[in-house]
């Protein structure tokens, strides 16, 4: 059989399929695609202004690999003027990070880009590693998730940035529109799918890939011969969430489009009126300063659980009661520092490339 | 571990696992606490005598707000529609239970009602006393002609509607949305016959001479075959069979159209239309309100309901059991197994099975939801909601050419493709991973696509063109009609171009 040409450029051969399209392309041509939807994505929604200080949240796994690398580009090429930063967040699970973080380092080298690593044990007193041994197996992806959040925040205030960047895909947020409706979490399927997040007091956070597909994210780092680690954690079968994956599988090998069609609906519906007027109001944490939508935010929370031995009390609320019976939390008690937004100057020193 | 069991579970207690309860409390019915329950719906207990009032309980919650044209605020006034009733049957569980309960709510047997009048308070004349609906009309849309070797049913659900002396029966086939015939009698303009070409994203329309002959069922199959997967095929149906049966709820004066989706079913629909990109119009898998946009009929508003949406699969099946109802079935259609819609019903029954609560909180969550921007207009094919922008965002998220030019080259044919909704345009153009050859075959539109499109605002002289072709053509004179590329479009102007 004679060698298909690329379709968009009808000059070279194609070597691949372009799984969002089914078009059959070149190498080149799926790098300017891919490379060009993403700047799309960025210039459509006005995401970065010049100058801007901008975290990209660093995992080691393909992802952020990719986004560090493609940011970098589109910076050069189109003239951003942004300062990229790689924060990473250790968890501290014996064993799980340790290659990852070494991608990290690497890519700080590769890129030229100062890296932040900050740890929960310095953040929070406590590893993943003590936090399972304290709650055991079955509900630590809370504790993680909710201390994943703040800890970025909390590194993008240490080193001044005006935004953190992360690597969610096509794939997570389809992902997470279905999960949402199937949990009726009516208020975070409301904003799932924006590009950009930005409360008053918490730092702009946003994810340039929210259009890309990870099969293509994939392919764009093997091409590209970027190296990254697969970062399955050692305490996540998380049951749920698999069936929604699973199942968004299903459909995207029924028809590839599902996926943007998933993102699609989710940007084409909201919470109707009626609706957010039941909903509650943000707050602030009166413990760390952080928000939250309760008096304590729900790391304070599960954090209280942990030292004062009651982990359980952030997760049910018959926990939560019997540790309030108990009296108020003691004075002693670790908490985590108060939240400020930045103030202009690093509060750290970060890590230059040698 | 050594062990002296045999493994029988009847001699060994310890080597069966515990059965768990498939009821919260007591085995007492929850409404009546006397008798012993013989159904649980999720956790509660029902004896059969509680069963009744609770399904008509919420049917009556999900329908009788919407039966009076205007909604009266908090008080309760008497029940009365603007017009007829047209219930759609399909064969399936949902529609059967749904004919069942409908006739014994509002429209009862001379016998019974003979009977209801010796209570009633204020005699017959009053208006509290009246019919909700004078008349009642069951419509069916027999969809065997789609595919080859599939059972006709139309008389099967003939027999089973007779059994109801209330209700008059209107069978319907799917060609009748390609049949010129139907739409002259549900009021349509007389329309020539439409093609797109489904090779090309922007969806150029035209007129191919040759097919205008062809009957309603082959243009039928030729629309089918020419959709590009599995998926697309059941959907293009539902499409077709809910605008079949508006319209002719519209010709027999129904203010209201009842179908018989259960809370089960309607979950499917919901997570299916996501995936289908149909988000902006998700609140109408639920509940509708449509107006026929045919030129010199008086507007009826129609009102699509489905009264069985808080009644789950299950409760169904024990109502028609209970009651003995005959359940015709229906046929799979074929391929459709590999479509999304049933992966999600796969899905969606399983996850019932695990989590039984999450049908109705999918169901729930979706209630809340509205469109985010305001409409243009509506999609000219399933003449649902269209939202602004759909084409340029697509382009965007996806690049399919690398010419910078966004709008694609103005040629003699006009393009359907901003004039459709973003899941028409999905089903129609969307394709599969899997290389198929694709057909070059024109897809042929149903009977109403064509005054759509005159009131949407497309270049009126491209639709007219093919009405214009169609007067030529009695005159016997054959016209081309051909896509324009770029190079001739330059040879033509060529001479007023500057070199580069």
């Amino acid at each position: 059989m004679a060698p298909r040409t690329c379709v968009l450029c009808e000059n070279f051969k194609a070597i691949l399929k372009r799984p969002k399209t089914g078009q059959q392309i070149c190498k080149d041509c799926f790098f300017y695609v891919f490379e060009t939807e993403v700047h799309n994505t960025i210039t459509q929604s006005n995401l970065f202004a010049p100058g801007d200080r901008v975290a990209i949240g660093a995992s080691g796994g393909k992802d952020s690999t990719v986004l560090a690398y493609v940011l970098k580009t589109l910076n050069e090429r189109y003239n951003y003027g942004l300062n990229l930063f790689l924060l990473s967040i250790d968890e501290g699970i014996t064993g799980y990070r340790d290659d990852s973080l070494e991608t990290v380092k690497r890519n700080q080298q590769q890129y030229d880009m100062p890296l932040k690593i900050l740890s929960y044990d310095e953040l929070y007193g406590w590893t993943m590693d003590a936090i399972v041994s304290q709650v055991g197996r079955k509900n630590n992806c809370t504790f993680c998730g909710v201390f994943r959040r703040q800890a970025l925040d909390r590194g993008a205030v240490m080193l001044n940035v005006d935004h953190i960047v992360t690597g969610h895909n096509a794939d997570d947020i389809a992902e997470t529109v279905l999960m949402n409706i199937m949990r009726g979490d009516i208020a975070r399927l409301g904003r799932c799918t924006s590009i950009c997040t930005q409360g008053e007091d918490t730092i702009k956070r946003s994810k340039p890939f929210k259009y890309a597909y990870e099969k293509e994210i994939v392919m764009y780092a093997y091409f590209k011969k970027l190296d990254y680690f697969s970062t399955e954690c050692i305490y996540s079968p998380d049951a749920y969430r698999g069936h929604a994956r699973t199942f968004l599988k299903d459909l995207e090998a029924a028809r590839p489009s599902a996926i943007i069609d998933i993102i699609h609906s989710g940007e084409a519906f909201e919470v109707s009126e009626e609706v957010k007027a039941t909903q509650k109001a943000q707050q602030t944490c009166k413990r760390c300063g952080y928000m939250s939508s309760n008096e304590l935010c729900k790391a304070c929370t599960l954090l209280e659980g942990l030292e004062r031995g009651m982990a359980a009390s952030g997760i049910t609320d018959r926990a939560r009661k019997k540790m309030e019976a108990e009296g108020p939390a003691p004075e002693n008690l670790r908490t985590i520092p108060f939240f400020k937004l930045p103030t202009g100057q690093p509060a750290v020193a970060i890590e230059a490339p040698s | 571990m050594a062990s002296e069991s045999c493994g029988n579970p009847a001699t060994d207690t310890d080597a069966t696992m515990p059965r768990r309860p498939k009821f919260d409390r007591s085995k007492f019915c929850v409404k009546c606490k006397e008798n012993t329950g013989n159904i649980v719906i999720r956790h509660a207990v029902y004896c059969k005598n509680c069963f009744m009032p609770l399904l008509t309980g919420k049917i009556r919650r999900n329908l009788e707000p919407f039966i009076n044209e205007k909604g009266d605020g908090s008080r309760r006034r008497y029940l009365k529609a603007s017009g007829n009733l047209l219930i759609g049957i399909s064969g399936g569980l949902g529609s059967t239970v749904l004919l069942d309960l409908i006739s014994r709510m509002y429209f009862p047997s001379q016998m019974e009602s003979q009977k209801r009048t010796e209570l009633l308070k204020g005699g017959t004349a009053h208006p509290r006393n009246e019919m909700v609906w004078q008349k009642a009309v069951v419509c069916y849309v027999e969809v065997c002609s789609a595919f080859p070797n599939m059972k006709d049913r139309t008389e099967d659900v003939r027999t089973l509607v007779k059994t109801y002396e209330q209700f008059e029966f209107t069978p319907l086939r799917l060609e009748d949305a390609f049949d010129r015939k139907w739409w002259a009698e549900v009021g349509g303009k007389p329309s020539p016959d439409l093609f797109v070409d489904p090779t090309n994203e922007a969806l150029f329309l035209t007129q191919h001479d040759e097919d205008s002959s062809s009957s309603p069922v082959e243009r039928l199959r030729s629309y089918l075959s020419a959709l590009p997967t599995p998926t697309a095929i059941p959907s293009a149906i539902r499409m077709l069979v809910r605008l079949l049966l508006l319209y002719t709820a519209q010709s027999t004066n129904s203010s209201h159209l009842l179908l018989g989706a259960n809370l089960t079913s309607l979950s499917i629909s919901l997570i299916s239309s996501i995936s289908q990109g149909g988000g902006f119009t998700v609140k109408e898998e639920a509940q509708e309100e449509w107006t026929p946009k045919v030129a010199g009929n008086t507007p009826q508003t129609v009102r699509l309901l489905r009264p069985l949406q808080e009644i789950g699969l299950k409760e169904c099946a024990f109502w028609a059991w209970w009651n003995e109802l005959n359940v015709i079935g229906r046929d799979k259609f074929p391929g459709a197994k590999q479509g999304i819609g049933a992966l999600t019903r796969d899905f969606i029954v399983g996850l019932e099975r695990d989590y039984p609560s999450t049908v109705s909180t999918v169901a729930r969550t979706c209630g809340k939801l509205a469109p985010k921007a305001g409409a243009n207009g509506t999609c000219v094919l399933c003449d649902r909601s269209l939202q602004i922008g759909v084409q340029e965002w697509k382009a965007r998220i996806s690049i399919r050419s690398l010419s910078n030019s966004a709008p694609p080259p103005k040629t003699m044919n006009a393009a359907l493709s901003d004039t459709l909704c973003y899941s028409c345009h999905t089903t129609l153009t969307s394709r599969s991973s899997k290389v198929r050859s694709l057909s070059n075959n024109l897809l042929p539109l149903p009977v109403w696509v064509h005054s759509y499109l005159k009131r949407s605002g497309l270049p009126e002289d491209s639709v007219d063109i093919a009405v214009q072709e169609e007067l030529k053509e009695s005159g016997g004179e054959i016209w081309e009609r051909r896509k324009i590329d770029r190079s001739e479009m330059k040879g033509a102007i060529s001479e007023f171009l500057l070199e580069e």
